[in-house]
């Protein structure tokens, strides 16, 4: 009968055999490994080792950094080339090539190849990465970066942006945005960033599953959904919202305010089903969810799969965030930025990108050239997705919904960790 | 350099482990011991990190995460006896009568790591979504309450952990129970022991060195794992110290704290290993 175990035998005696040639038996190898382990340990001291592993701080700390206040706007030649970060499925995209003809145009337009990466996925998470390099005053390998209002804030205090000059460099900018987008708090004067899309934070809900309507945050506290509630795990929008609830203006939120808006969050914890990311997109269209915080332009997209789906904002009200084109300090190609940050400001671009995004343009003009592509489209299917655009108050918000937003605070540094902190108490006990 | 080999056998050892104890050094040496470094540290990112030497973080976060300390070890203790009842008998039945099977059985065990773990885990999710196709069916049959659910409780999280490290049980266990020489079984038999007292007397205590790895091959990823917690719970009671550690560095950017945490539980796990060696009567790390 064949022995199975005759394979690992012969492989054993082969190790054993090499083993053996190098006159070192198993039992001193394992003992020899353990003094070379010694050495090299003791080679190092531990007090060196721990006194040199220090981080240092960010440049807006000790002032080191060039400040942007008094640096010069960006601008010079185009270099051909632009190396843009994004968020994903953040820009058009024709379904058969997986290409995108805005890009494509604007490569025609100013002869400048975009290396267009979908690297963003999280605020936090991102500054991450290129955190270092700003710090250390050397170039991030970005030339461009989309970010949200709050974080543009942080970059713009941290000293981490190029300075624009929106008139001289974004014309389109100036002549084609809603008046809403100008002179944000965020970024005076837009001097270092210009919009890219934004939408609302507010509340989803399956009416199917809530079994009546959803008017506010309250109805986020009903334990009659308990474990079919869903909150965001970004401590700005559910504290944001919560603190709505309360009355209080979020811009204008003492530590006191969002201590007595993290209670009410405290509170609701146990109803909740978790904190999520993006990922509640999925949890909402699979029913998992019955009502939860929601991004308005998801909604819009997920109604195409369940028209039942509802957006609304909340009656306390909601937050109006913007994501912005920015440039980060020391890109090798900002002409090419700013070039591109005028293209998209055209109406026809805009147009296009927003048929796309389904979150709020920021080009009131592009609305009549959707509904224009929805009269010349060939299929009804077509001009019925393009009127649903160009008709969505999530995609051209109309002045009431607009009465009822708020922005987010830009944090200090003591107050991002507080609220952190607090919130962490929120979700994770 | 052959001939040079030859007159100093004394230093082939070491340059065997060399490469090993480079790699060592770099990736967990010397990342280990600035974590240390960082856990004492005081201060926030914006005015950087000072060097305090400040010990006291270490009781300061016991005491703040000691419930999300005391979940994971929980939930990691119920995943190893799961995978013991779950894996053994099937590691047993492999090895004793898998026949020539054996190889298709085994490479069943380990199909799962063809798919990236994540992966596995979010499709657990779809499949046991609350409307999901076996608990919309089920409460269409009217099997099960409208409101059951299966996600967002701890018992998805153990399962889910229980799952995705099963194999990490089997298969050292596999290994041990292979090379276990069946005639000492066979010899217990005709000594008149009973089939029970030849399994509790020869095979369990000589497969004792596959249960021994196998155990810790599954408790410490479990106890420091926070995918499953984060996809199948996510709920504030399903949270363990992974999730923690995971939100005090990335969200919350306060490093100190985080390199605290991830330093205790280590030293936990370091510990709960020795003391489980000792009540395994001395078995050897190697199978």
């Amino acid at each position: 009968m064949p022995d199975p175990r005759n394979d690992r035998t012969q492989i054993e005696r082969a190790i054993a055999r090499a083993l053996a040639q190098g006159r070192i038996s198993r039992r001193r190898f394992l003992r020899q490994a353990g003094k070379g382990g010694l050495i090299t340990a003791s080679a190092l001291s531990l007090p060196a080792i721990l006194a040199a592993c220090g981080i240092s701080p960010s440049s807006a700390g000790t002032g080191s950094a060039v400040s942007s206040a008094s640096g010069a706007p960006v601008g010079g030649e185009l270099s051909g080339e632009l190396i843009f970060a994004n968020w994903p499925l953040y820009i058009d995209q024709d379904e058969d090539t997986g290409e995108s003809p805005t890009l494509d145009q604007f490569t025609e337009a100013t002869g400048s190849t975009v290396d267009y990466q979908e690297a963003i996925q999280d605020n936090q998470e991102f500054f991450g990465t290129i955190q270092p390099q700003l710090e250390a005053g050397e170039p991030t390998g970005w030339d461009m970066i989309v970010m949200t209002d709050w974080m543009v804030g942080n970059m713009i205090n941290l000293g981490y942006l190029e300075q624009i000059d929106v008139a001289a460099s974004v014309p389109n900018f100036v002549a084609n945005a809603d008046d809403k987008y100008k002179n944000p708090s965020y970024d005076p004067n837009n001097l270092h960033s210009v919009p890219w899309a934004s939408g609302y934070t507010g509340i989803a809900y399956n009416p199917e599953l809530t079994g009546r309507e959803i008017t506010g945050f309250a109805d986020l506290l009903d334990p009659e959904f308990e474990g079919r509630i869903g909150m965001f795990s970004e401590v700005r929008d559910s504290l944001s919202l919560a603190l709505l609830h309360n009355g209080v203006e979020p811009k204008d939120a003492t530590e006191d305010d969002v201590r007595a808006a993290n209670e009410v969050l405290k509170e609701q914890a146990p109803l909740v089903r978790g904190y999520y990311g993006n990922e509640y997109a999925q949890e909402l269209a699979s029913g998992s969810l019955a009502v939860t915080m929601a991004w308005s332009g998801d909604v819009f997209q997920l109604q195409f799969d369940n028209p039942d789906l509802r957006f609304i904002i909340p009656e306390a009200g909601g937050i109006l965030w913007i994501d912005n084109m920015c440039i980060p300090k020391g890109a090798a190609h900002p002409a090419d930025a700013l070039a591109m940050m005028d293209f998209v400001f055209q109406p026809e671009i805009a147009a296009q990108m927003a048929e796309y995004i389904n979150f709020i343009c920021p080009v009131p003009a592009a609305q009549d050239i959707i509904r224009q592509h929805a009269e010349e489209a060939e299929s009804e299917e077509d001009r019925d997705y393009y009127t649903a655009v160009a008709e969505s108050p999530l995609v051209f918000p109309t002045a009431e919904d607009l009465a009822k937003v708020h922005s987010y605070k830009v944090l200090s540094e003591e107050e991002e960790a507080l609220w952190n902190e607090l919130f962490q108490e929120v979700t994770q006990g | 350099m052959a001939g040079w080999l030859r007159q100093h056998r004394g230093l082939i050892p070491y340059l065997f482990l060399l490469p090993g104890v480079l790699w060592l050094l770099v990736f967990f040496v010397l990342p280990m011991l600035a974590m240390a470094s960082v856990a004492t540290q005081e201060g926030t990112l914006g005015t950087g990190f000072r060097q305090t030497f400040n010990v006291g973080v270490f009781p300061e976060v016991l005491d703040r995460y000691a419930p999300h300390f005391l979940r994971s070890l929980e939930y990691a203790l119920v995943v190893t006896l799961l995978t013991i009842g779950i894996g053994f008998p099937m590691a047993y039945t492999i090895a004793f009568r898998g026949g020539r099977y054996k190889n298709v059985l085994l490479l069943l065990v380990i199909m799962p790591f063809f798919t990236s773990f994540v992966i596995r885990t979010i499709s657990w999710k779809f499949i046991l979504a609350d409307q999901g196709f076996v608990l919309g069916t089920l409460k269409d049959a009217g099997i099960v309450d409208e409101g059951f659910r299966i996600l967002a409780t701890p018992a998805a999280v153990i399962s889910g952990i229980t799952y995705n490290f099963l194999p990490f049980f089997v298969l050292p266990m596999y290994v041990a129970l292979e090379r276990i020489d069946y005639r000492l079984v066979e010899a217990a038999t005709d000594l008149y022991a009973s089939r029970l007292q030849a399994f509790l007397r020869v095979t369990l205590p000589l497969s004792i060195p596959g249960l021994f790895a196998g155990s810790l091959l599954t408790f410490i990823p479990a106890a420091g794992d926070y995918i499953n917690a984060e996809l199948l719970g996510g709920t504030r009671d399903t949270q363990m110290i992974g999730n923690v550690v995971q939100t005090l560095y990335i969200v919350n950017r306060d490093y100190p704290h985080a390199a605290a945490v991830s330093l205790i539980l280590m030293v936990a796990l370091l510990v709960g290993v020795v003391a489980y060696r000792r009540v395994l009567r001395g078995q050897e790390l190697t199978v």
